[in-house]
């Protein structure tokens, strides 16, 4: 069976409960195409950077999949019928990483790095050129 | 002879940059993930487009696989395509 990684955004105004049960809902399936979810995680509300459907927030789940491409492709069917579900994104890996995703150890190493100078975008910026110029045609 | 004196001049330049390297190769450099914004974070500008590697100095291999990190992210809502 193919491993993946897969994300899904949910809308910011069903609850963390409701998120839970779709993503229990959403494990069904793949259990029943005969996959297995292996980590299950939920990263919370988060802003988004930029307006999905008119949304400024969403509930991130992340789960690490298991299952065979017919299963997975039923799932994302599933997930595009449901107006709960903004956007998702399945990614195939070569091994499924272990333990909390970077997103979870985050707030660890914001601590760790509040002594440096500077923001997190330090080096580049200066050599920015600005936006694109208009096109010609 | 001639030649020779020409490389040397060369190589005796006013401005000796030190070579940059990439800092996702050698041993304990970071792994590429669309989900460590953080580290993502270094190589966009301040208006979010990514940083050409002549500048990062990442390797051309790493610099596919970065870009392709960023624009993951970038669907996903946690970075912005474009900034103001």
């Amino acid at each position: 069976m193919a491993l993946y990684e897969h994300i899904y955004l949910a809308r910011q105004d069903v609850s963390p409960q409701q998120v839970e049960d779709l993503t229990n809902a959403l494990t069904a399936v793949l259990v029943e195409g005969g996959g297995k979810v292996t980590k299950n995680e939920y990263w919370g509300l988060k802003s988004l950077s930029y307006r999905i459907k008119k949304n400024r927030k969403a509930h991130y789940s992340l789960l690490n999949i298991d299952a065979p491409a017919p299963a997975v492709a039923e799932m994302e069917r599933q997930m595009r019928i449901n107006e709960d579900i903004l956007r998702f994104m399945t990614v195939r890996v070569d091994e499924l990483e272990e333990g909390p995703s970077a997103m979870m150890q985050k707030r660890d190493r914001d601590d760790d790095r509040s002594d440096r100078p500077g923001g997190s975008r330090g080096g580049f910026g200066r050599d920015d050129r600005g936006s694109r110029p208009p096109r010609r045609f | 002879m001639a030649i020779k004196d020409l490389t040397t001049a060369q190589a005796r330049r006013p401005f000796q940059r030190r070579r940059k390297t990439c800092p996702f190769t050698g041993p304990n450099a970071p792994k590429i993930d669309y989900k460590d914004v953080r580290l993502l974070q270094r190589y966009v500008s301040e208006r979010g487009k990514i940083v050409p590697s002549r500048i990062s100095a990442v390797s051309s291999l790493k610099q596919r696989i970065l870009a392709q990190a960023i624009k993951r992210a970038r669907f996903l809502g946690i970075m912005p395509y474009a900034v103001g």
